[in-house]
């Protein structure tokens, strides 16, 4: 979907500048220097062996209150990590600034970036408390994205650097139902595995197309990438207008653009080009899946799956009105390793995403010959 | 004149048909495990058994010798590990009974069999593995049989056994991308310098420029070194390929390969000619794989027919039935990827997939099966040459453990032979280095090599003894052309001690007293000698 967004902040400072320049009788316009982010950078000794030696956070670290430069940010419609809770941050070093590449394009972030990503579950049995499992850093250090992945200790203290990865048993309350799973801490080449494209590490979800919406800030709500500027956190140049992705669960939206924004945030970092996956024949980005055959409506898949499924025979990876002779359809509603998709980053079946997939292929009606 | 050639030519149609007749009957078959492909033989007593895998059990239908199958449960610890993408079997213990090794998207779990087969122990290693293909196969050739694993985004891993049954955790120098793309291991010897090499099928997305998809090849200097010939051998390509069938598609005694494709991305399916020099040539034109539209992860090759010619199956329900000149006649089959073992053991190849036996309703090609126990070289023979010589020429076989993607086939090494009425001579080349050779051995039968048998011997082996039933529980009677009145008898049990001694005077020998477990039993019988392992119960 296309949405404008009104950062009128901007627009003034625009005005203003225009006129500074019109005439050079006008005194300079005196900007208020931003305050000094307390979070400690130093390009040398990072990723340090613990997450408080960042100092993203004050106060008691578990509260994950930011400090001044650590931004909050949330993707309109995130990734299924088996039910966990994400709280996503992100800084800059001051004076830098990223910039506007495209809709659907990764922002080219300056050196020294860091993206903070926090997993957590509410409800957690037996005590019924919150509990940080880990924090996964992306950081850009000579040009290149370095992963340092945080896990928390029992106490909630303090996270750990550790790249080896972990499992974790878990079990929560959610929607007031016990769910346990044996939670997956990515180890290095498992968080490679996702983000990379032609080889290169990359963030995934900071896009202008995931990110233009309105989010709720301490002090008051507002859009993501007019905040972003007004952080000094991202340049003026990208357009008043982005095709953006909706939140998946919004039944205000058409099926359609739900369906492609669920895929684009949970399949498209392995199915497009350059991605883990491409080999396959799907192509499943918000901006690819315009195309029918990139979502594989009528497309027969290169893998027979059939010998996993006693009680249907998938013939396309979408057979359009009938879920059941659908490859994707049956790769997302099981827990079977050696079908399930996506194929890491969650060991349980996303219930409420399997139900939208069925209606999304129910609802097809393409003909197939 | 005229009913003459009408005869002549209903007998030449006949004797085509008989070469390329393949069919398959379908029988269901009860089994429980959620991982149902593997056949393979687990008791020790060289009869293809059928295998299923879940979480806290082994499920194993133990195939008798009138073609029934006894099932029995082994409960096992909840496995930190599932099969999900790959199970090999071997005797790593060499104990006599098959371990397993399942491969999951998070790591490597053995299950180790006890010393008479009652119970497995699951060995699970903590490190993160994305497993693809595994196998057995003595990586150092030091008589111990090792483990491989593909690891998916990383470099291979590998687990060196110290011969007390204890395995080590190794990571790096057999395949090392570090984005890792690797898919379909398979340990064969390349250029018959009797160390087994190893093919790596790769598959990697990454674009255009990626280099993870590209195929490995890695020579076994037979030093404990491999060196990297992917390229100076012709086989580093880029097709996306989750696993090769290996085999002498042409008898000129040098192991070829089909790299089958599982996307067409980057190419096609690719049958390579191996050139006899360490090179490949690309054969794939006009060989009706350059044809054939179907795409698959498992391709796996065995002779169906018995013709006497590797066919090649695994890819869209077709069976690729090879003409013996590089082409191959495409047929319809009711299974793709499939676990290969004699089933019923009537010397055709059976299929095991999921709750199926796919029966091969079999001809009248004759056959010949060689069951392997290494003595000095691994238990299973696991990187044994075999090479049978008869008219149609020789064929080899390496004994491998772990075929095409995901599946275990049956370790026993089948021939067959066609129309040939006999066989001139039967080679084992032992990894050790030993080579056993038996002239003129009997065919459409099985026989039992054990390693170095012919070698004091020479001569005098006593090729025809069988034992029945075994396993035994009391009596064991002896069965060959000699008469055994006044044979010397001896039983031996697994680590070399003398149980049981007795000069026959039937062609019986009781071994009621003896305790459980697997024995040897030499035999002399008037300096014609033979030795015959069976399991007491």
């Amino acid at each position: 979907m296309i949405k404008l967004k009104f950062p009128t902040i901007l627009l003034m400072a625009v005005l203003l500048f225009s006129c500074s320049s019109d005439s050079e009788e006008y005194d300079p316009i005196i900007e208020e220097p931003l305050p000094e982010s307390p979070v400690n950078f130093d390009p040398e000794s990072i990723p340090y062996p613990t997450l408080s030696e960042y100092n993203f956070f004050e106060g008691d670290m578990a509260n994950l209150n930011p400090v001044y430069g650590v931004l909050p940010y949330e993707l309109i419609t995130p990734l299924f990590t088996d039910y966990a809770h994400k709280k996503r941050f992100v800084w800059m070093p001051s004076e830098q600034k990223a910039s506007f590449i495209g809709d659907d394009k990764l922002f080219n972030f300056p050196e020294g970036t860091i993206i903070i990503k926090n997993f957590y579950y509410d409800n957690v049995l037996p005590e019924n408390v919150t509990k940080i499992l880990e924090t996964r850093l992306l950081i850009k250090k000579d040009n290149q994205w370095v992963f340092a992945e945080y896990i928390w200790n029992e106490d909630q203290t303090e996270a750990i650097l550790d790249m080896n990865g972990r499992n974790v048993p878990i079990e929560w309350l959610h929607n007031g139902q016990a769910k346990s799973v044996n939670y997956r801490i990515p180890s290095e080449s498992e968080c490679l595995m996702c983000h990379k494209t032609f080889g290169d590490a990359v963030p995934i979800g900071p896009k202008p197309q995931n990110i233009n919406s309105i989010f709720n800030y301490s002090d008051g709500s507002e859009n993501q990438m007019v905040k972003w500027e007004e952080m000094g956190y991202l340049d003026s140049n990208y357009p008043a207008s982005i095709s953006t992705t909706v939140d998946w669960e919004d039944s205000s939206e058409s099926l359609d653009l739900r369906m492609r924004s669920y895929f684009d945030s949970n399949c498209a970092h392995c199915h497009s080009e350059g991605g883990h996956c491409d080999y396959r024949p799907i192509r499943l980005s918000f901006s690819e899946t315009i195309a029918e055959e990139n979502l594989g409506i009528c497309v027969e898949p290169d893998e027979d799956i059939s010998f996993w499924i006693t009680d249907a025979d998938p013939t396309h990876i979408v057979y359009p009105g009938d879920a059941d002779k659908s490859v994707l359809f049956h790769r997302m509603n099981t827990t079977e390793d050696a079908i399930k998709m996506p194929l890491v980053g969650r060991k349980l079946i996303h219930d409420e995403a399997v139900l939208l997939v069925e209606e999304w292929i129910n609802s097809l009606d393409t003909n197939c010959n | 004149m005229k009913s003459k050639i009408t005869l002549l030519i209903i007998a030449f149609l006949s004797i085509n048909t008989v070469f390329s007749q393949i069919s398959f009957t379908t029988e269901n078959i009860d089994v429980t495990g959620q991982y149902k492909i593997c056949a393979v033989d687990m008791n020790g007593d060289y009869l293809d058994d059928i295998v299923s895998v879940s979480g806290t059990n082994i499920n194993i239908h133990f195939q008798n010798e009138n073609g029934t199958f006894t099932p029995q449960d082994f409960n096992t610890t909840p496995a930190d590990n599932l099969p999900s993408w790959s199970l090999s079997a071997g005797d790593y213990t060499g104990n006599g009974y098959n371990d397993l090794i399942y491969g999951s998207s998070s790591g490597v779990t053995f299950m180790r069999a006890n010393n008479n087969g009652t119970a497995y122990t699951e060995v699970s290693f903590p490190e993160f593995v994305f497993v693809q293909r595994t196998n057995f196969v003595d990586i150092n050739n030091d008589g111990n049989l090792d483990a491989f694993a593909c690891h998916d985004i990383a470099p291979n891993v590998y687990f060196i056994n110290d011969g007390n049954g204890n395995l080590e955790f190794n990571q790096g120098g057999l395949g090392d991308v570090p984005v890792g793309g690797h898919y379909g291991s398979l340990w064969v010897d390349y250029n018959n310098d009797g160390n087994l090499d190893l093919f790596i099928a790769k598959c990697s997305g990454g674009g255009q420029g990626a280099t993870a998809k590209f195929n490995e090849l890695h020579r076994n200097n037979g030093d404990g070194t491999f060196t990297d010939v992917s390229v100076e051998s012709g086989l580093r390509d880029a097709v996306q390929t989750w696993s090769s069938a290996w085999g002498d598609f042409d008898n000129d005694g040098f192991m070829d390969v089909l790299v089958g494709a599982s996307s067409f991305s980057d190419g096609g399916h690719k049958l390579m000619r191996n050139n006899g020099d360490g090179t490949f040539t690309d054969i794939t034109a006009g060989s009706g794989f350059d044809t054939f539209g179907g795409t698959s992860i498992e391709h796996a090759t065995y002779d169906f027919n018995n013709d006497g010619y590797l066919d090649i199956f695994g890819n869209s329900n077709t069976l690729f039935i090879n003409n013996g000149d590089f082409t191959f006649t495409t047929t319809t089959i009711p299974f793709s990827g499939a676990a290969i073992a004699d089933l019923n053991n009537d010397g055709f190849l059976d299929a095991f997939q999921g709750n199926e036996i796919h029966y091969n309703s079999g001809n009248n090609n004759n056959w010949i099966v060689i069951n392997t126990q290494g003595v000095e070289s691994n238990r299973n023979g696991i990187g044994a040459r075999i090479e049978i010589v008869s008219a149609l020429g020789t064929q080899i076989r390496d004994v491998r453990s772990g075929e095409g993607f995901r599946f275990m086939s049956t370790l026993n090494t089948h021939f067959g032979i066609g129309q040939d009425t006999e066989i001139e001579q039967l080679i084992v080349r032992w990894p050790s280095g030993t080579i056993d050779v038996i002239e003129n051995p009997e065919i459409n039968t099985t026989h039992l090599i054990v390693e170095g048998q012919t070698l004091s011997v020479e001569e005098n082996r006593l090729f025809d003894l069988t034992l029945s039933p075994n396993p035994v529980k009391d009596i064991l009677a002896l069965s060959t052309r000699e008469n055994l009145i006044g044979a010397q008898a001896q039983i031996y049990d697994m680590s070399g001690r003398l149980v049981f001694s007795e000069t026959l005077n039937s062609s019986t020998i009781d071994v009621s007293k003896v305790s459980s477990g697997v024995y040897v039993l030499n035999l002399d019988v008037n300096d014609q000698k033979a030795a015959i392992r069976f399991v007491k119960y």
